[in-house]
């Protein structure tokens, strides 16, 4: 547009570092809320609607209040099978994360410090384990399954969600190991440290927060899995495979309600491991 | 902070420790089914339907995915858990091969004879007992007979009426008041195959891009001004009718049930319409059937004739809103849905102009593609608002694909084929 006249009104002196710093800061504190609401308003909705009546879920407008009519969660604590679901899904999800660390930290050590042939091809191929759909993946996984008796075990399930699992424990493990000089491990070995004892006594300090926090994404992966979760359990279902599949057609109050189900549990856990998801980025950052 | 992590990581090594490797719970029967999923009817059939049952039943539902690829597994393994399957008529013809035969088994009831003939599924052995039926009807909220045209009876409304009284719905009322369940969830795609081709070109597939199709899809263009626009995101219609966001819809008597229930005096069912060709619907038929490796067949067998009792199929009529296959007088105190919806269906089915269209039938697998032609075809015609003949040009290259690759022959209401169905 016209830019002339504006332009000679632009002063053309510094302005004080104070206004810079105060619009910066009210993008910062903006950015957080902004943030903040992100995950914090649909988890309100969730908790909203679930204490709400149904003719409240679907009448319009809104109160934005919960009325604390318990229908919808009452229905939920008589559905049968709930709290074994909850209890399958647990043990999938803590044998996933046990199994992805056993193994994926032994293999993000060994990348990050040893030069081994195929080393770019193996780190390669972690990653495109996650390359294959598992709608693809689960007929043959199933068949499989059946025929060894690993068929609608939490072992069985928590093998496959491990697999998922897998690369991430991998990339984050080599990531922390790579962080922590090889200096120190030297300097252990020549105080007479063998390898297992300097890596025991020297570097898992130094890594077992994020080692923690990496375990605490496979649980994680392993809560939110479904399809192969649907297909590979029958009797020892996990909550999500009991409950996202039939949640999706029902009406909408329990939707909601189902949802808290699914949600409250896992917002626990991470509340719980909070510390230790901090400390994983805190070292990551160095 | 590190003791905390050890404690974490120890409490996990001794809970795997603690798990064994869970063997199954011995002779209780599962029941994997399709049907009920929504998760009132799935608790209605496990507390009301199979409580009755001399004996344990696991009755797990889930989506068409997992569902399938579980049956699968299974089958290919030739062992598994699955004692009965619950599947609709199409899904269960896509294992003609893997079912038991069950035409041995003493039902003591009387099965309507075509109802049958569909579950010996082309076969001499009784492949699936039908288990029950359903149907698509209109559902409309009574502000909404206000508007009605003088001298229209709801009974034997046409496609150009129902258009006509929609129009008049949406100026009067100043918002679009038609429903159609277009969303993911939906059923659209039912629609089109079971309805509005039926009714305009008297076929699902030969016809398909027809003159007289066209006119079916023109017609729904036109409807489709006087749609509520939310109609894309709607699954399950009783929603947006109890809300009041919709007046008049179409849907799976299964997905209006809530509505007829909770307000039994706002609405009202009655048939779908009737095009130049007849009243085109599509009945729904769910079958029972028992995969031939099953753990224990003579359980399986003995829940499979305790789910075609009469007190059982009435009692899975109040839970999910599907009718009864068998020959009996049902109850008064039905609830309102199955009282409303029922009385619409019998009025559909018997009317003078009935077409009735089958569920594909023959498909195997190639089912979802086969719905995926008709809903692209809804897409590009009622939504990129596409030219409509050169649309159906391109869907019909993509329909004879997935016929000739399925090498399904006509069914009805196309007249039956030597090999693949053809499109003309």
């Amino acid at each position: 547009m016209s830019s002339a006249p504006v332009a000679a009104n632009i002063e053309d002196r510094p302005r004080p570092v104070g206004d810079a710093g105060r619009a910066g800061q009210f993008v910062f504190v903006a950015a957080i809320i902004l943030l903040c609401a992100w995950i914090l308003v649909p988890l309100y909705l969730l908790f909203v609607n679930t204490l709400s009546s149904p003719a409240e879920v679907t009448g319009f407008p809104k109160s934005g209040l919960p009325s604390f009519s318990m229908g919808s969660v009452q229905f939920f604590l008589s559905f049968s099978g709930v709290g074994q679901a909850l209890w399958n899904s647990l043990l999938v999800a803590v044998l996933t994360m046990v199994f992805s660390i056993l193994l994926g930290a032994p293999a993000g050590y060994a990348l990050s410090r040893f030069e081994f042939p195929g080393k770019e091809i193996f780190r390669l191929l972690v990653v495109m384990t996650r390359a294959f759909p598992l709608p693809l993946l689960a007929l043959p996984l199933a068949v499989m399954f059946i025929r060894t008796g690993l068929d609608d075990t939490a072992l069985g399930l928590a093998l496959v969600h491990t697999v998922l699992a897998l690369p991430f424990a991998v990339l984050i493990t080599f990531s922390l190991f790579a962080g922590i000089p090889v200096e120190l491990e030297e300097a252990a070995w020549t105080l007479g440290c063998n390898r297992l004892q300097a890596f025991i006594k020297v570097i898992l300090p130094l890594v077992l927060p994020g080692i923690v926090a990496s375990a605490v994404f496979a649980f994680t992966i392993s809560w939110n899995e479904v399809f192969a979760a649907s297909v590979l359990t029958i009797e020892n279902r996990t909550l999500t495979a009991f409950l996202v599949q039939n949640l999706n057609v029902s009406p909408l109050h329990l939707k909601f309600a189902g949802g808290t189900a699914l949600v409250l549990p896992a917002l626990i856990f991470i509340f719980a491991v909070r510390k230790y998801l901090f400390a994983m980025w805190g070292i990551a950052n160095r | 902070m590190k003791a905390s992590a050890r404690y974490l990581i120890s409490t996990a090594f001794g809970l795997s420790l603690t798990l064994g490797v869970t063997a199954g719970a011995g002779a209780q029967v599962l029941f994997w089914s399709n049907q009920a999923a929504p998760i009132e009817e799935t608790q209605a059939m496990r507390e009301q339907v199979l409580a009755g049952f001399d004996g344990q039943v696991d009755f797990q539902t889930q989506e068409p995915g997992p569902f399938l690829t579980r049956l699968d597994a299974e089958l290919e393994a030739g062992s598994g858990a699955i004692g009965v399957v619950g599947a609709l008529h199409g899904e269960l013809s896509n294992y003609t091969e893997s079912w038991m035969d069950l035409s041995g088994l003493d039902l003591g009831v009387t099965v309507g004879p075509a109802l049958l003939e569909l579950g010996r599924l082309g076969t001499d052995e009784l492949k699936y007992l039908p288990w029950m039926q359903a149907s698509y009807v209109m559902a409309a909220n009574v502000q909404a007979l206000e508007y009605l045209p003088e001298g229209y009876d709801l009974d034997a409304l046409t496609y150009d009426q129902l258009v006509e009284w929609m129009e008049i719905l949406a100026t009067e009322t100043g918002s679009p008041k038609f429903g159609f369940p277009a969303g993911p969830q939906g059923l659209k795609h039912r629609f089109f195959q079971g309805f509005l081709l039926p009714s305009y070109a008297g076929s699902t597939v030969t016809k398909f891009r027809s003159a007289e199709a066209v006119a079916g899809w023109e017609m729904f263009r036109e409807l489709w001004q006087h749609t509520n626009p939310a109609s894309t995101n709607y699954g399950f219609m009783q929603e947006p009718l109890l809300s009041g966001d919709v007046w008049v819809a179409f849907d799976h008597v299964a997905r209006l049930g809530d509505a007829f229930n909770q307000r039994p005096d706002d609405f009202l069912a009655f048939p779908a319409p009737a095009g130049p060709m007849g009243r085109g619907f599509m009945p729904v038929l769910a079958g029972i059937a028992i995969p031939q490796g099953a753990p224990n067949p003579e359980e399986s067998q003995a829940l499979a004739i305790y789910m075609m009792q009469p007190e059982t199929q009435v009692a899975t009529l109040r839970a999910t809103n599907f009718f009864p296959t068998i020959d009996i007088d049902l109850p008064d105190d039905l609830p309102n849905s199955a009282q409303a919806l029922g009385a619409a269906i019998t009025t559909m089915t018997g009317s003078d102009d009935a077409l009735p269209a089958l569920l594909p039938i023959g498909l195997g697998d190639l089912g979802g593609q086969f719905n995926q032609v008709y809903v692209d075809a809804f897409e590009r015609i009622i939504l990129a608002n596409q030219d409509i003949a050169q649309v159906l040009d391109d869907q019909a290259n993509a329909l004879r694909d997935v016929i000739d690759r399925a090498g399904a022959p006509c069914w009805a209401p196309d007249a039956p084929s030597e090999g693949p169905c053809p499109i003309e």
